[in-house]
């Protein structure tokens, strides 16, 4: 049974002089891949970065399992956890000591660190590389180092924004299964892409945005429709949208 | 704080602080000694009156008969003498430190001369030679002159390594940990974590005071060891060991804690404005000058009495206080409380500015 994780609604955001979003609303659930697409500068990532509270919305909500965003940041900061392309981790700290540093900033408490932190290198398969500093790390492992803090507190909702852009063909492929792996698992997973093979593959249903605007939204069949593909469907909707 | 401790610029800057200053002791300490120990080149032509001789060996004047004193005091020697039967001309380079040198001790050694002589001549003619001084004085100084000049040493140059090491030994950190975080891609990650902003800001800061804490106290722990085992001034009875009191080194102490948690707000909120490191460093420059100034003061205008309200100027209070606690050896408590409020209020002044700009959304956009 899947009920409404992230429900954003008339969503409206302008980043200096330039108005990002206008008027987003969709709605992700639990136990589903949920597909943001668009074009580059379409607004994927400032939606994202509203969602997880980064950014505070000029019109419009977000709601995530029913906290607002602007009323409780930190109860939906506690429910999200976040991925990006940019590997941003501690160079100097070992694998586990930068997702045990995540943990402790997330609210685990301190005698559950530990088993959560071993809890996470087990799944992500970890062990080889978790002593060693970030800094010697190869780009996949570095990436499985983020999910493993963005997910050591066990968060509901997984959002990913363009986790693959840095990775070669195997690391990317570890990411598209966890994501799998997360969705069996119950979580709402938001997959932010301009690759949209692997949304075809991935999504269950996708929003497709441009320029700050939602141009579609509907399972991944329905969307597609008649084009041969996803791609086809996509160019299609965003030349038509302008 | 684990990934702080293992930057090479903090450890580095720890390091040199505690290195530094026991260096710069060092080449104080034996410049003073040669200083006061080295022996000058007199040139003379003339008769040289009896007995003076005894006084130039005695004085470390190295007497040299040369043709041309004038032209000798040039390069040759340090002073210049002619001796002619009405006096001496004397001959020597104001801009050469050694002449200076010399020049102060051929006067003492010479008033010393004129006042024997007379004192002879007098009593040859059956005068008391005490009619030349009829109003003799018995000094008694209420304080240890020799300690008197390690105190006006120490007095400038302690409050200058003071705010030097907590400004600098903790500067690294608060960029690494504020422009560094943005450099690094970690600060999304970091505001993305449920922690409040301000608390993950008392974090930052706490973390680069102690380091800042620790630089000072560092420079401060071996500057009195060196201290200990170094000799200032000449070889004989005028040499001093310079020493702080406990009660001067526990003010400086918690001066070092005050300035270590401001200096920390001030140069995180300028790491945070900076898009990267290198940025960081240079907004954080101006600081230096700002930060030594008012150490300078204290070098420049020794006797500086301020009033009160000048212990609300925040630097130049930590500098008057450590100034006084070891000149004096006391603490003038009302100006430590004013010291202690205006430097809590600067710290409490920057965290609120550094909290504000962490709290901007264009601190991620500009990332």
């Amino acid at each position: 049974m899947t009920q409404s994780a992230v429900k954003v609604d008339r969503l409206e955001k302008t980043l200096g002089s330039n108005k990002v979003l206008r008027g987003i609303s969709f709605e992700a659930c639990t136990g589903e891949i949920f597909g943001l697409l668009g074009p580059n500068g379409a607004g994927k990532t400032t939606t994202l970065r509203v969602i997880c509270t980064l950014l505070a919305p000029d019109a419009g909500s977000v709601e995530v399992l029913g906290f607002d965003t602007r009323v409780s940041p930190q109860e939906v900061r506690r429910r999200v956890g976040v991925v990006t392309a940019e590997i941003g981790i501690y160079p100097r700290l070992s694998a586990r000591e930068n997702i045990a540093y995540f943990a402790e900033l997330s609210g685990v408490l301190d005698g559950e660190v530990d088993r959560k932190v071993d809890a996470v290198i087990d799944r992500l398969d970890m062990g080889s590389f978790a002593k060693q500093r970030a800094e010697s790390l190869s780009s996949g492992q570095k990436q499985k180092v983020a999910i493993a803090r963005a997910i050591v507190h066990d968060p509901a909702v997984l959002m990913f924004d363009e986790p693959t852009s840095n990775l070669d063909v195997l690391a990317s492929r570890d990411i598209r299964e966890f994501m799998v792996e997360s969705k069996d698992r119950g979580k709402c997973v938001i997959f932010s892409t301009h690759v949209l093979h692997d949304a075809e593959r991935l999504c269950d249903r996708v929003t497709i945005i441009h320029e700050g605007r939602v141009v579609t939204s509907g399972t991944t069949a329905d969307v597609r429709g008649s084009f041969h593909d996803l791609e086809d469907s996509f160019l299609s909707l965003v030349e038509a949208a302008g | 704080m684990r990934e702080i401790l293992r930057d090479r610029r903090t450890l580095m800057a720890i390091g040199l602080a505690a290195l530094a200053t026991p260096i710069v002791l060092f080449v104080i300490s034996q410049i003073s000694v040669r200083t006061a120990s080295k022996t000058y080149t007199v040139g003379y032509s003339g008769t040289l009156p009896t007995g003076l001789d005894v006084l130039f060996n005695a004085t470390a004047l190295k007497l040299e008969r040369v043709d041309d004193p004038a032209e000798a005091a040039k390069h040759q020697v340090d002073l210049g003498l002619v001796f002619t039967p009405s006096g001496v001309e004397e001959y020597y380079d104001p801009t050469r430190q050694s002449a200076q040198l010399a020049d102060v001790r051929f006067q003492t050694l010479l008033s010393r001369y004129d006042a024997a002589k007379i004192a002879a001549s007098l009593q040859e003619k059956g005068v008391d030679p005490s009619v030349l001084n009829p109003l003799p004085v018995t000094v008694h100084p209420l304080s240890s002159p020799t300690q008197a000049v390690g105190n006006s040493f120490l007095s400038f140059f302690l409050p200058y390594i003071l705010i030097t090491m907590s400004l600098t030994g903790g500067l690294s950190a608060a960029l690494d940990t504020s422009a560094g975080e943005r450099e690094r891609k970690t600060l999304e990650s970091l505001l993305l974590t449920p922690a409040p902003r301000s608390h993950v800001l008392v974090g930052k800061i706490l973390a680069v005071s102690a380091i800042s804490l620790v630089a000072a106290l560092a420079a401060i722990a071996s500057m009195l060891i060196a201290l200990t085992q170094l000799q200032f001034g000449g070889n004989a009875g005028d040499a001093f060991h310079v020493q702080l009191s406990p009660l001067a080194a526990t003010v400086m102490v918690w001066l070092a804690v005050l300035l270590a948690a401001s200096f920390s707000s001030v140069t995180i909120a300028l790491g945070t404005l900076a898009r990267n490191f290198r940025q960081g460093q240079a907004y954080a420059t101006p600081l230096y000058f700002i930060t030594i100034f008012p150490a300078s003061i204290v070098l420049f205008i020794p006797d500086f009495n301020p009033n009160l309200a000048y212990y609300l100027i925040p630097i130049l209070n930590a500098v008057l206080v450590l100034r006084d606690a070891i000149t004096h050896n006391s603490v003038a408590w009302q100006a430590l409380a004013v010291t202690s409020v205006s430097l809590i209020l600067t710290g409490a002044l920057c965290f609120y500015a550094a909290l504000k700009l962490f709290s901007r959304e264009a601190l991620l956009v500009r990332s």
